[in-house]
């Protein structure tokens, strides 16, 4: 028998972004969950133990950074990657003081193996 | 010479300094060595608001803000202590203060008279309010300010552009490798042409990102210095520019500077477009009504090396659906401009390490709030 899939939890303001990470991740045999705002994925009372969060930096209100500060505030401790459509340094330098495992910019040449690399890694 | 004759040339001295002080187009004032107002031309009296009888006697720094009003007299002993000269003989823009609270940009230059060991001070005061402003240091600031903003406007439509275009990119590179996953568990005797046109469509996508990366870059190429600079500083020469014009508008500024936050790390023109960017926000909206108009420009240091500066008005506020846009490009509330500037601000200070906020308090008005970089300490004084 085979293991369950791998959840990856996306959170991008951008509808098309979002279904279409879900089609192509899915397809890589993942099992997928969107949010479209950082609240939807704060309101989530059914984290999983294992998993990889895919967090856009750029959105209105509370922007990827925040949120991830607030999940760890929580003592959630997926592993996350950002991504944005600008990647500075000084983004790259203030996600790395949160922990987060990498910075990829759109359009994402390469997310899925960033995901299999982190998932490889553990927690 | 006798004492009958003394008293005459006196007299007369003082009659031309009269005659002078009533007709002299220019602002003038005369103080002593301690700061008093000795005398002041009608010109002055009518910049200021202040009859003479009320002005003479008090300390010139009734005709300045704050902080300016609390270290003038610093300022005086200073260059009667060491003699460098840091206004006397060179002139400056700063900013006045008049009667009813109101302040405006002016050039200042200071003459000095000696008579026996007793120093006096005479000011000539030009307004610049209302001034085509063509000459000195105000010009010059104001044309690196435009420059830059123009530089960081187009910059900015094209970091918005690339971020704006990397969204679909990214929505067709992942439908299409999706796609390509889909077809490789397909047979059939189109399948892999279909499977290599998907591919090299994947491979487009990913070039138009470059392309939008590589424009990007080249816009935003090697613009940004960062020195240390003198935070109080910078708030002054973005004040003066921002306050040009702002007369009729009878707004009183007051300014509330942390010692604490003195040095800071920035590029000194892409902070002063900051700060006159959000003085100029706040001037606007005060202009269109409300009884009270005050702008406050208020500085703090805070914990981990960063120093927080608001700017704060007491317009009519902000609708939470704007606020929480506010900073995205081409969001306006103004009938006219692009909808950049706030954009631009949060880019600037963002590459600069800092945050910027904005809050509506209840009690209305709007408070912006950035932070930037202390300065590290000079350590060899620290451990001294």
């Amino acid at each position: 028998m085979s293991k369950a899939p791998d959840v990856i939890l996306l959170v991008d303001d951008d509808a098309a972004v979002r279904n279409a990470l879900k089609f192509s991740l899915e397809m890589e045999g993942f099992s997928v969950r969107l949010y479209p705002t950082p609240e939807a994925l704060l309101a989530e009372t059914d984290l999983p133990a294992d998993g990889c969060l895919v967090i856009d930096y750029r959105m209105p209100e509370i922007d990827g950074l925040e949120l991830v500060e607030r999940l760890r505030n929580r003592g959630v401790a997926l592993p996350v990657l950002l991504i944005s459509g600008r990647v500075t340094r000084s983004l790259r330098d203030r996600a790395s003081g949160l922990g987060i495992r990498d910075v990829l910019e759109k359009p994402l040449s390469d997310l899925v193996g960033s995901i299999r690399r982190v998932l490889d890694d553990g927690p | 010479m006798s004492e009958p004759s003394i008293a005459l040339a006196l007299e007369a001295a003082e009659a031309r300094l009269r005659s002078i002080l009533q007709t002299v187009p220019d602002a003038m004032i005369i103080i002593d060595e301690r700061g008093r107002i000795e005398s002041l031309s009608t010109t002055a009296e009518r910049l200021f608001g202040y009859r003479a009888e009320e002005a003479c006697g008090h300390n010139v720094s009734l005709l300045m803000p704050s902080p300016y009003r609390e270290q003038h007299d610093a300022y005086i002993g200073r260059y009667l202590e060491t003699g460098e000269r840091r206004i006397i003989g060179i002139g400056r823009i700063v900013v006045g203060q008049r009667k009813d609270g109101t302040t405006f940009p002016m050039h200042l230059t200071v003459g000095e008279l000696r008579a026996g060991d007793r120093h006096h001070f005479t000011g000539f005061i030009r307004d610049l309010t209302d001034q085509q402003l063509t000459e000195g240091r105000l010009k010059e600031l104001q044309s690196e300010v435009t420059h830059m903003s123009r530089f960081t406007a187009l910059g900015e439509m094209a970091s918005t552009l690339a971020h704006e275009i990397n969204q679909p990119l990214t929505a067709i590179s992942n439908y299409l490798k999706g796609s390509r996953r889909l077809l490789e568990r397909m047979e059939g005797e189109n399948v892999e042409m279909l499977r290599d046109a998907v591919s090299k469509a994947a491979d487009q996508a990913l070039r138009a990102g470059q392309i939008i990366r590589r424009l990007r870059e080249f816009v935003a190429r090697g613009e940004s210095e960062r020195r240390i600079e003198s935070l109080p500083k910078l708030i002054e020469d973005a004040s003066t520019l921002a306050l040009v014009g702002t007369r009729e508008h009878g707004i009183a500024v007051t300014f509330r500077l942390d010692p604490d936050a003195d040095l800071v790390l920035a590029d000194r023109i892409q902070i002063q477009q900051v700060l006159v960017n959000l003085m100029r926000n706040a001037i606007d909206v005060m202009s269109e009504g409300g009884a009270v108009r005050r702008l406050d420009i208020a500085t703090a240091g805070g914990p981990d090396e960063q120093v927080e500066v608001t700017v704060a008005d007491t317009g009519s506020g902000l609708a939470p659906e704007v606020a929480r846009q506010l900073f995205q490009p081409f969001v306006t509330t103004k009938r006219k401009g692009m909808g950049l500037g706030l954009s631009i601000c949060r880019t600037i200070v963002e590459a600069h390490g800092g945050k910027i906020w904005v809050e509506s308090p209840p009690e209305g008005g709007t408070i912006f709030h950035f932070t930037l970089r202390a300065a590290p300490h000079d350590r060899e004084n620290e451990d001294a």
